[in-house]
């Protein structure tokens, strides 16, 4: 049986998903702020509406649509074009709102949907979730029901979540949301030489083989961009790495010309 | 001609689709934030606890001006569970005229007697 996917439009990331992320599927992007989240969310997005015909949606809950025109047209993606030639929506709107929305039959979102043909959404973020269900177990309740919703409409969904750790190990957390989702990648921040670098890994993809190597990755111009993995490296995920003994071994004799 | 009417004349000196829609939709300061919130973000759906966020107000001074955007035809309503959730009004010729009414906003003499006239209503 051939599995459908469905590129994210980054050469690198798709290469590192074996082709996609897998169609019908919901997959986590979590971070600290400025690693990209929604640069990575909004190129998946413009990448389906411009060049793969897969309308899409996004749906925040914090940042205005305006933002995201901004900060769009800065990487050359014309959102507003988009929303014209209804390829795109950029709903603002609450969890509260759009839970129950996704549970009504014929809700706004499921029309906005259906009315331009979506095939992709970018939930932006999954964080704002946290205000609905103070428990953990209530919770994962309430996003796993939401994701249901996403998939009953046939979307392909990517969903941003804040991580608050900058540097350094992330805490352990009680309940993680990533056992609902298919697919998890996580971009870090990496102190290396005095200087920070940018990380992703994708530790998940259910139903799929991936690539199992940390990348760098930078954002430019022109958008997301993933490069090679860190070589010669160990402990990239705790934030602070080390060289490996044998890049230390290098480092000191230096290399054989 | 006494300086009233004259001014009244100056500051009527307007598209006269705009003048009604000042004088009777638009008719307070936080009406006009909420259509320029709302034509700046024309998908959203959300509550009024929502919007009071968005545009930093109270949701107590809030609903009352959403809900007479509703009763001018500017938005719309529907019930989600037991919430209220208020969206732009689809009717093409109200998102013109609301268009319309931002654009012009732009030019400042506009902007000027536009607040004349809704200073006049809240008398």
């Amino acid at each position: 049986m051939t599995v459908e996917r469905v590129t994210t439009g980054i050469a690198g990331l798709d290469d590192m998903l074996r082709g996609g992320l897998l169609r019908g599927s919901a997959t986590l992007v979590e971070g600290a702020p400025g690693t990209g989240k929604s640069t990575l969310g909004m190129q998946f997005i413009y990448h389906g509406a411009a060049e793969a015909d897969e309308p899409g949606l996004i749906l925040t809950f914090e940042t205005f649509p305006r933002q995201y025109y901004r900060d769009a047209d800065n990487f050359g993606w014309d959102f507003k074009a988009l929303e014209a030639a209804n390829k795109l929506r950029v709903v603002m709107t609450s969890p509260e709102v759009s839970r129950a929305d996704l549970q009504h039959v014929n809700g706004q979102i499921e029309d906005m949907a259906q009315q331009i043909g979506a095939r992709r959404v970018l939930v932006d973020s999954l964080s704002h979730f946290e205000r609905l269900a103070a428990d953990p177990i209530e919770l994962r309740q309430v996003v796993y029901e939401f994701i249901n919703g996403l998939k009953r409409m046939g979307l392909t969904a990517m969903l941003t979540r804040e991580n608050a750790t900058l540097l350094g190990e992330t805490p352990d957390i009680e309940e993680d949301l990533a056992f609902v989702v298919d697919g998890y990648i996580l971009l870090r921040y990496v102190e290396l030489s005095s200087a920070v670098r940018r990380a992703l890994l994708v530790l998940k993809l259910r139903g799929s083989d991936h690539a199992k190597d940390i990348r760098q990755y930078e954002i430019t111009g022109r958008g997301f961009e993933v490069r090679a993995k860190f070589e010669g490296q160990q402990g990239i995920m705790s934030g602070s790495p080390v060289s490996t003994a044998a890049e230390a071994f290098v480092q000191a004799f230096g290399r054989k010309k | 001609m006494s300086n009233d009417d004259l001014a009244t004349r100056l500051m009527d000196d307007m598209d006269p689709r705009l003048l009604e829609f000042i004088r009777t939709k638009v008719n307070s300061f936080i009406k006009w934030d909420l259509v320029r919130f709302f034509h700046d973000n024309p998908h959203t759906t959300d509550t009024a606890e929502g919007i009071a966020r968005y545009t930093g107000r109270d949701v107590r001074t809030i609903e009352p001006e959403l809900q007479q955007l509703v009763n001018a035809g500017i938005l719309q309503t529907s019930p989600l569970n037991d919430l209220t959730v208020y969206t732009l009004a689809t009717d093409t010729d109200t998102r013109k005229l609301i268009n319309t009414f931002i654009l012009a906003c732009d030019d400042r003499q506009f902007r000027v007697k536009a607040i004349y006239h809704v200073i006049r209503g809240m008398r």
